[in-house]
């Protein structure tokens, strides 16, 4: 028997298969694109192909992220808060913040005896999240997953006063003309997002443990600028981006396990993995 | 003809009819000769104008239209339930009103009051000036206010506003507020009789007729509801809803996909229903002290205790927001939405006190911001969903 989450978020679609125990037995990582009605099947096959697992032992699953309602093949969708905080929690049992910074949003999630108790999100503003390195990564001609260690050769912050993500590239561009270096910028906008994500989360009284999540854990440079910011310390998972996906797969489990002790029919509607169709007629 | 389609269309389904369609029945009034009176606001005196047999009409925005005029008339940073009601005005909808009434209950209605009348030809209009607090001084003004208000009409209907016709129309107005407390009734059992969609409609549906065709939809509501067998299915959740103004079910089918909604303190609900106005000999000085003490909106500014050198929190979140407790409990609610509309500083400033005060008396709660546009959805979605994961 075994449990999937499908996590599809605005710049990455996650996959976790798991079973009874909890061991992960497949993950599987793509970029969502503007199709993404059209990739949860694709990730899901994938992720089944990886295990060795046929589609009908798999018992539940449980879709979440922003494109949680395009997932057919799923039982329940539950909001990436919740799984965000289960999959942390299940890492880091002493976890009462959890942190994650995604392509489109920034989330503060805290943590009480393992349950989501409160969040603050942005999602308004794009100067608070990934998308905001993504494009100052391009202006300067360099590949978002090297600016982390670019960061750590910088001798001086270059700090830039616009907080507006485009025209903080525009400022870019001219202190760079001034012959700034590249990674003193960079360790600049690092600071610029950390303080950022940090005002949301100043929200909660920060308690440890804290630990950071999203595609933007990866940035050892950005986790010394949130370190930095929060003034305390920051674990980060050994994936990060799958956290979401990993706490959906620890619900699909819990969700069947409750359905099955209250003698609630589960839904082995023989499952297939179709493609959302935006009508349903 | 009106008489048949009334017959068709009762109750609840008249009610939705009357929200897809507002403008109908008035226009069918003002091709008889009425007179309708255009206001954005609860704090206007509906009493008044029933008087003088002139039809209330009950101006909103529209999250689903996009504001393409009034950007020449207010900036973009302000209140958009405000721009919204200008830019529908700029473009001539709600063109069968012959008045607008507004009042200083906040400053965008203020500043947009006047910009309205000038860009806008009404035959009749006037803004009320309201103080701020609830002290005797400021009922005092206000008094003069409504008296100011007196004058206008009978100048502009050439008619008096006898002391009998103005008694005459309090209790109407008196006997809607109480159908629609006997409404708010019928969603207290487990589940409730009737959805908070539903009860959106009816009202946004009242606030479109004269008072007396108002009661008598209510009537019909009431007497269907408590008989229906199709009532709205039970929910984990449920939920009271604080906010200026909500005006569109779209926004009220995402808290009800997972909960029940049943009760709120907003305009385009409960909030101008909840107390009456007491029938005083004036009668204006009974409804100069309904309209400033009894609409519980965020603009009016409430303290414990005039002149005390020391403030007690916990008092005076108690006098700001006591009247939720009995409500609480009463309709056994486990979880509130504060909803506020981006930009509206006096909710906004409010919140953290409810929040407080809703805290003390074991309500979790949420705030959840929107621009008042139908753009705003989807995030609004995760987050109601999220809140009602943490208490379910």
């Amino acid at each position: 028997m075994y449990f999937a989450g499908v996590d599809i978020g605005s710049t990455m679609t996650k996959v976790v298969l798991m079973d009874v125990d909890g061991t992960i037995l497949s993950t599987i990582k793509g970029p969502t694109g503007p199709e993404h009605r059209q990739l949860a099947n694709e990730v899901m096959r994938m992720a089944l192909e990886q295990a060795k697992v046929p589609l009908k032992e798999v018992a539940y699953i449980v879709a979440t992220g922003y494109g949680r309602l395009n997932v057919p093949f799923a039982d329940r969708q539950i909001t990436e808060l919740t799984c965000h905080a289960t999959g942390v929690y299940s890492l880091f049992p002493n976890a009462r913040i959890a942190i994650d910074i995604g392509g489109q949003d920034a989330k503060c999630m805290k943590i009480n005896n393992g349950k989501l108790v409160d969040f603050v999100m942005n999602d308004k503003c794009a100067a608070g999240t990934g998308r905001f390195l993504e494009v100052i990564a391009a202006t300067l001609g360099i590949k978002l997953e090297d600016l982390g260690a670019l960061s750590l050769k910088s001798t001086k912050r270059v700090s830039i006063s616009n907080v507006c993500t485009i025209f903080a590239q525009q400022e870019i561009a001219a202190r760079l003309s001034e012959g700034e270096k590249a990674e003193d910028i960079i360790a600049g906008m690092h600071d610029a997002l950390a303080s950022r994500v940090v005002t949301l989360a100043r929200r909660f009284k920060i308690e440890p443990d804290v630990v950071l999540t999203g595609g933007v854990a990866k940035n050892s440079g950005m986790v010394n600028a949130m370190r930095e910011n929060l003034g305390c310390e920051i674990l980060v998972p050994p994936d990060p981006l799958i956290t979401g996906a990993m706490g959906a797969a620890i619900l699909a489990r819990e969700n069947y396990n409750k359905a099955i002790s209250q003698g609630e029919p589960v839904a082995t509607k023989s499952r297939r993995l179709d493609k959302a169709t935006f009508f349903s007629q | 003809m009106t008489n048949q389609k009334s017959k068709i269309f009762q109750g609840l389904s008249r009610a939705h009819e009357i929200y897809s369609n507002r403008e109908q029945r008035v226009r069918e009034l003002k091709a008889t000769g009425k007179k309708i009176i255009g206001y954005p606001c609860a704090y206007v005196p509906l009493e008044m104008l029933t008087a003088l047999d002139l039809v209330p009409y009950r101006i909103y925005g529209s999250i689903k239209e996009p504001i393409t005029e009034a950007d020449r008339a207010l900036p973009t940073s302000f209140c958009p339930f405000i721009r919204s009601c200008l830019d529908r005005a700029l473009k001539g909808k709600d063109d069968f009103l012959d008045g607008l009434v507004t009042a200083h209950s906040c400053d965008p209605q203020h500043r947009t009051a006047h910009i309205w009348e000038s860009c806008v030809k009404y035959s009749y209009t006037h803004f009320i000036d309201m103080p701020g607090t609830v002290r005797a001084d400021s009922l005092e003004y206000f008094r003069g206010q409504l008296g100011d208000f007196k004058k206008t009409l009978e100048a502009f209907t050439g008619k008096k506003m006898s002391v009998d016709k103005l008694k005459t129309a309090v209790k109407s107005h008196n006997r809607q507020r109480a159908l629609v407390r006997e409404l708010y009734e019928l969603t207290k059992p487990i589940p409730p009789l009737v959805s908070g969609t539903e009860i959106l409609q009816v009202i946004k549906a009242v606030m479109s007729l004269p008072v007396t065709e108002g009661n008598e939809l209510l009537t019909q509501v009431i007497s269907e509801v408590k008989n229906r067998q199709n009532g709205p299915a039970e929910k984990p959740a449920r939920l009271l809803i604080w906010s200026s103004t909500l005006d569109d079910t779209d926004i009220m089918q995402i808290f009800e996909s997972g909960a029940n909604v049943v009760m709120d303190d907003s305009c385009g609900g409960f909030r101008p229903f909840r107390a009456k106005v007491k029938l005083t000999d004036g009668p204006i000085d009974g409804l100069a002290d309904y309209y400033l003490k009894e609409i519980t909106c965020a603009r009016t500014f409430r303290q414990a205790t005039l002149g005390e050198t020391t403030k007690n929190y916990a008092r005076d979140l108690q006098s700001r927001f006591g009247y939720f407790k009995g409500i609480v409990k009463d309709w056994k609610i486990n979880g509130a939405i504060l909803l506020l509309v981006r930009y509206c500083d006096p909710f906004a400033f409010e919140m953290p006190a409810l929040k407080d005060y809703l805290n003390s008396i074991g309500v979790p709660s949420t705030y959840i911001e929107y621009d008042y546009t139908i753009g705003a959805l989807a995030p609004l979605r995760t987050r109601v969903e999220a809140f009602l994961e943490t208490i379910s």
